[in-house]
């Protein structure tokens, strides 16, 4: 388990090894297209404007909703600016090629940040071969294979050849017009000498926005517009041009490929005894020894008061970083070429050692040293060696190292015909501050958020699951639950507050006298709640409710006093732009505010954030999150 | 099929307490569940009711909050007139709420964060108004639970919180942010007054005549669960809370510096790590809490010792029974629960020398998980919200509810004790046999302390005999004067009537044990030697005979395995089966488990000794070290658990 997940932290990104940029400076990556792939330092996209959709009908569907803005504003679906570092599919009749990466690849870990505009429709193919779609999918309740996310169907008729595509675990997209983020693990097909398929492609893993979408899922045949219907060991990727508009950033990849490492001549002596140490296998009577084709603990033949040395010969094919993952129980050393190089003296601990060796091809000897003394572990021993472009090969019995089963049966809390609340421990941003005072609320149509109580604000958002209660609710647990879904975050502050001057900061959180909770009261017709504060005696409400087409979040705020002075209201910092229809896109284009009171925003600059405000005076404060 | 496995789960439990806790020979004489019945509420499928609250309402009905966050309304809880029991949800969401009170048409709840006040303002039974009456901090960790809330005399409420752990001392009870581990007050109006601290895991509280007193768990600097009584200002021993003894508003003036000038707070680094305080052995000059308090009166002794591992080991909910006899002859006195027993005890208090101390006594186990909650219906059925889960219990389910009934039938128990200038008196439900109770073979006993320290829990200490000089049965024959000149003052002061048999049918009494904690000890007339029977049933003139001797002195060569049967006196006497079943994981691991970790019988005492739960990972509460199980005993449990392999 532990080098599982040592794993997972490695290979999603921020590990040992940093991953491949795709440059976007230039074209050069990328083969030969009919032009309508260019490269541009700025892309806007109206989340409102259908890209099949005229501009007169837009104009005008724009005024109904926003009287306010000009009229004489033409708007169009998307614009950009001249540069570089985004990559657009400017799509339009007579140009909509597919575009291909020099880059052939098999097993790969690739990550992007993706923009569509609303209507559109693309597809990544892995391989050219097998296509997650990309697509407006935004606020779609039960997401297909043709949403985004999906692993595309074929269009075979014949028995045997039929695809029917896989759709998402879940609906993780966001609005149009914003970017989001796609984390993929894939790992190729795999062939016998004869040609024949001996394993199917698999997505590994796929993230989008940050929630797990597939999890494990082989894609037996090509899908849909595949570049070739036989399967390779090796192919591009295919970015799909001839639906519609799609804008890529940040493009990073690490390519894999099995590991050539080989294993060999692996002996062992086993021992026993109350050992408290490793060094106290020195001079210790040999229980057995013999030779094995992996590193296998369970030669040792004891559930405890054991101790082993396994050594054995890594014929190295290239020079490279090897890196060395050695799970165990008990205390446990890692020796190369006769020096040690992880080691922990223990008899009862558990972990994994871990070393990184520069190593030139030809063979190296290895020792593990491995000594328990700890009735209530049970024996584990494994060894996993990788590299930065090999997949780690794991060079133990599956019995000596079984894999880590969390066996605890998840408690899933959902909301029925009426909202559901939770209170309980919220991370900010999954792993950040936990927050005391918070409560989830889930609607019945999946749209859910969390809300802090200790200083009055949305925390986060999200569509689709509600929330896991395992870690509250499992044994005796830590009093927390994590949301179920793709959280759009926002900021920690107490957002409504009376500053001294516009260069003050908000309160980092609600503090008596000035702040007090007043809980909460259910909406009699829908269940929702209505939060109440105090803040410097006046009563302030928080309605927040889902919006008519149940896709994202309005909050209106209203107060019991009028013509009150120097009060602000905050709703949303980070990079904050002014876009064409009047709204506002948050921190680089995460998620939108879009006021429908009538206050007049301001955007500040303070301690280096930049913040959307509006003034407060006592009238209601009516918003949009939209995301 | 489940109420079969439940009835069969509930016999072995229950004859395993008994065979734990009763000294007579239990299958022969009546039992608990003769006086009082045990019904178990059949729960919905897919609800759990781990009972944090329990309360019953103005119109009958009980509420029950649960740790997963709701409030159930059952309507018919006893399911009479053959009809089953309603439950409405009447709140969810809540943050681990740990009690329940009611006032003028409101619930209030203590969630882990605030002191909330639930309302149904439009009369369809669900609440719509989840009201923060009052926000206290939280640092996030999973232990700082809240509980209550009490209602007071005057309409504020109580609440208690716990103690957080330390991070790297994970065994440190903290105090992160104000006011963990105190007690609050807190009216309506969302005023908050810092009453009391000294809390290390308060799970109980109640209210005796207007007064408040609460219970703690044994833990660090709290040698044994007891009952303490709660008037402002008090400090209970607990040192965490001291922290925030300069704050606006506390009652106390004492602060941890002071605090630790007096006595050593055990924190030491060794290799750059902190090194877990144990007991010691053979301590020289221990603190004891009544020593400190001669330096800081604000420490408030406990007015009754729960002697860990026999009166319980994670005490919960004090009711006092004020059904004016609906639930039999105990009116007035208190029933404190019990979660990791799965039990109820009994506690009858008096104030000697203006402070409260008392006596107290097993009443009835057998529950189905761990005792949360307790409250009274109006027809006197004792309601009890049950919950083991993180912690484990002897009753084997995760959560429960059941009632208590008394059946109408008197129990032959001590009704209660009090203390006297030369001993006690004991008063009885029924008439005692003469003979027998003039006996001095049918009493034992022992007295002993137990220490004021950072380590976890505390072992008996300055254990004594209490060697009984003679006794006086009163002419109704209900009550006996114990004389003793081995009274000590601060000392439980534990003895066994095991001889003593009602004069009705010749039966022992149901609990013969009673566990007195001395705080003070009264003035008045001592009995003159001639008043008192002196008389003993035994030919031999000899030393009164502990009872550990009586279990030893079944003729056992030392080297022969005890059998099954020979070792029970021994495990009973010791408390190991206060947690520890033969077969099966209890609160600690079984004996035959134990058995497999191949321990000699030596490091088996060594660990008794000293024991070592960080090798237990997987258990929740750890060992206590029990220096005075003697030491051929503790061979002999030794070698008999190493037969089980």
């Amino acid at each position: 388990m532990k080098i599982k997940l040592l794993y997972l932290l490695l290979f999603c990104g921020t590990g040992m090894f940093a991953q491949e940029k795709l440059s976007l400076e230039t074209l050069g990556a990328f083969k030969e297209q009919a032009g309508n792939w260019q490269l541009v330092g700025d892309v806007a996209m109206d989340r409102n404007i259908d890209i099949h959709q005229k501009p007169e009908a837009a104009e005008g569907k724009k005024r109904k909703r926003k009287k306010k803005k000009e009229s004489a504003t033409i708007l169009a679906p998307m614009t950009f600016k001249e540069g570089t570092g985004i990559l657009l599919n400017n799509f339009q009749e007579g140009k909509k090629d597919n575009l291909y990466t020099n880059l052939e690849h098999g097993d790969i870990y690739l990550e992007m940040e993706v923009m569509l505009p609303k209507g559109s429709n693309s597809g990544i193919y892995l391989q050219g071969m097998y296509e997650l779609q990309l697509c407006d999918s935004w606020g779609v309740t039960n997401p297909k294979f043709s949403d985004i996310g999906g692993i595309y169907r074929n269009w075979e008729s014949e028995p045997g050849k039929i695809f029917h595509g896989i759709a998402p675990l879940s609906n993780a997209a966001k609005a149009p017009g914003l970017w989001q983020e796609l984390r993929i693990h894939f790992q190729a097909p795999r062939f016998a000498a004869d040609g024949s398929k001996t394993s199917n492609a698999k997505f590994v893993s796929v993230f989008l926005n940050g929630q797990l979408i597939h999890s494990n899922v082989e894609v037996p045949l090509p899908t849909g517009g595949a570049i070739s219907n036989r399967e390779v060991a090796k192919g591009p990727l295919m970015i799909q041009g001839d639906h519609g508009a799609v804008a890529f950033r940040n493009i990073r990849y690490r390519s894999m490929t099995d590991s050539d490492v080989k294993v060999s001549s692996v002996s062992y002596k086993t021992y026993k005894g109350d050992f408290k140490g490793l060094e106290d296998l020195e001079g210790a009577k040999t229980a057995s020894e013999g030779t094995v084709e992996l590193i296998d603990i369970n030669v040792v033949g004891e559930e405890d008061s054991y101790g082993a040395i396994f050594s054995g010969n890594l014929e190295i094919p290239v020079e490279d970083t090897y890196l060395f993952h050695i799970g165990y129980t008990g205390g446990a050393e890692f020796l190369l070429d006769g020096k040690s190089v992880a080691i922990n003296n223990s008899s009862d601990a558990a972990g994994t050692l871990t070393a990184e060796a520069e190593l030139t091809p030809g063979k190296h000897s290895f020792e593990i040293k491995n000594v328990k003394n700890a009735g209530w572990r049970a024996p584990r021993l494994g060894l996993a060696i990788s590299t930065a472009t090999t997949n780690p090969l794991e060079a133990n019995a599956f019995n000596s190292f079984p894999p880590n089963i969390n066996s605890v049966s998840p408690i899933y809390v959902e909301p029925g015909a009426r909202p559901r609340l939770l209170r309980g421990f919220v991370s900010f941003k999954g792993s950040g501050k936990r927050l005391s005072h918070t409560i989830g609320v889930g609607t019945p149509k999946g749209i859910n958020y969390v809300y802090d109580l200790g200083s009055a604000n949305i925390i986060g958002l999200w569509r689709g699951n509600f929330v896991d209660a395992t870690p509250m609710w499992h044994d005796r647990g830590n009093g927390s639950f994590n949301p179920r879904g793709a959280v759009q975050w926002t900021f920690l502050n107490q957002p409504i507050a009376q500053l001294e001057n516009l260069t003050t900061s908000f309160p980092t959180t609600g503090e008596r006298p000035d702040f007090i909770s007043k809980g909460y009261r259910l909406d009699a017709k829908t269940g929702l709640p209505i939060f109440k504060h105090l803040y410097k005696g006046v009563e302030i409400e928080n309605g927040i409710r889902p919006d008519s087409t149940n896709t994202y979040l309005i909050n209106e705020i209203n107060f019991s006093k009028a013509e009150l002075t120097d009060h602000y209201c905050k709703l949303a910092e980070g990079k904050i732009e002014k876009l064409a229809d009047g709204s506002y896109a948050i921190d680089d284009r995460q998620y939108y505010i879009n006021l429908l009171s009538e206050q007049l925003p301001t955007i500040r600059e303070v301690q280096g954030t930049s913040e959307l405000l509006v003034p407060v005076n006592g009238s209601s404060i009516k918003y949009e999150i939209i995301w | 099929m489940k109420t079969i496995l439940n009835s069969v789960i509930k016999t072995v439990v229950t004859i395993t307490v008994l065979l734990a806790l009763s000294h007579t020979n239990a299958q022969e004489g009546p039992t608990e569940e003769d006086y009082y019945r045990l019904t178990t509420i059949p729960v919905p499928e897919g609800i759990l009711v781990e009972g944090g609250g329990v309360l019953t309402l103005p119109n009958g009905n009980i509420a029950v909050c649960t740790r997963r966050g709701d409030v159930w309304i059952l309507e018919n809880p006893t399911m009479a007139g053959g009809n089953g029991v309603n439950f409405k949800k009447y709140a969810s969401g809540l943050h681990e709420p740990l009690g329940l009170a009611y006032k003028e048409g409101a619930l209030y709840t203590a969630q882990r964060g605030e002191l909330t006040k639930l309302m149904d303002t439009d009369g369809d039974g669900i609440a719509d108004t989840y009201e923060t009456i009052y926000a206290w901090p939280l640092s996030t960790h999973y232990h700082e639970y809240s509980f209550g809330p009490v209602l007071a005399p005057d309409g504020k409420f109580f609440v208690t919180a716990n103690v957080a752990f330390g991070d790297e001392e994970w065994w440190r009870g903290e105090s992160r942010v104000p006011f963990r581990a105190w007690t609050m007050k807190i009216s309506e109006d969302g005023q908050m007054e810092p009453w009391a601290t000294g809390m290390r895991s308060p799970a109980g509280y109640g209210l005796v005549d207007g007064e408040l007193f609460y219970t703690d768990n044994q833990g660090d600097w709290i040698g044994s669960g007891a009952v303490w009584h709660l008037p402002k200002g008090a400090f209970t021993g607990h040192p965490a809370g001291l922290k925030w003894s300069g704050m606006e508003g506390s009652p106390i003036s004492l602060t941890e510096e002071r605090f630790y000038s007096k006595i050593d707070k055990r924190q030491t680094k060794v290799n750059g790590r902190f090194v877990k305080p144990e007991n010691i052995q053979d301590e020289e000059n221990p603190d004891f809490a009544y020593k400190i308090k001669e330096t800081f009166p604000e420490l408030q002794l406990p007015a009754v010792i729960l002697p860990h591992g026999i009166l319980g080991v994670s005490t919960s909910e004090i009711k006092v029974d004020a059904t004016k006899g609906k639930f039999g002859p105990f009116s007035g006195q208190l029933l404190v629960g019990d979660m990791g027993q799965s039990k109820i005890m009994r506690v009858a208090l008096e104030k000697i020398k203006g402070a409260y101390q008392g006596v107290a006594f097993d009443f009835r186990a057998g529950f189905q998980s761990g005792v949360m909650r307790m409250d009274f219906d109006h027809n006197g059925n004792l309601f009890i919200g049950e919950t083991n889960r993180g912690w484990g219990s002897a009753g084997t389910t995760n959560s429960g509810l059941e009632y208590l009934s008394w059946t109408g039938k008197v129990p032959f128990e001590m009704k209660t004790v009090k203390a006297m200038p030369d001993g006690f008196e004991i008063e009885f439900t029924k008439e005692v046999d003469r003979a027998s109770a003039s006996d001095l073979d049918s009493y034992t006993g022992k007295s002993y302390i137990y220490k004021y320290h950072a380590a976890y829990g505390s072992p008996q200490t300055n254990i004594e005999d209490v060697v009984i000089k003679g006794v006086k049965v009163s002419e109704d024959g209900l009550k006996v004067r114990v004389v003793t000149d081995g009274l000590r003052q601060f000392y439980v002061h534990e003895i066994v009537l095991s001889g003593i048999k009602t004069k009705e049918n010749g039966n022992g009494i149901l609990h013969p044990t009673f566990y007195y904690t001395l705080n003070n000890i009264p003035d008045g007339d001592k009995l003159s030697l001639a008043e008192l029977s002196t008389q003993r049933s035994s030919t031999a003139k000899k030393k009164v005979i502990k009872k550990k001797v009586v279990a030893a002195s079944s003729p056992t060569p030392q080297k022969r395995v005890l059998t099954d049967s020979e070792v029970q006196p021994l495990l009973t006497a010791n408390t190991c089966v206060a947690c520890h079943h033969k077969d099966k994981r209890v609160i600690g691991p079984s004996f035959k488990n134990i058995a497999q970790r191949k321990y000699t019988d030596e490091e088996m005492v060594e660990l008794i000794y000293n024991p070592q739960p960080k090798n237990w990972p997987e258990y929740a509460t750890p060992m206590a070290p029990m220096p005075q199980v003697p030491k051929k005993e503790a061979l002999q449990i030794a070698a008999w658990i190493n037969s089980l392999r």
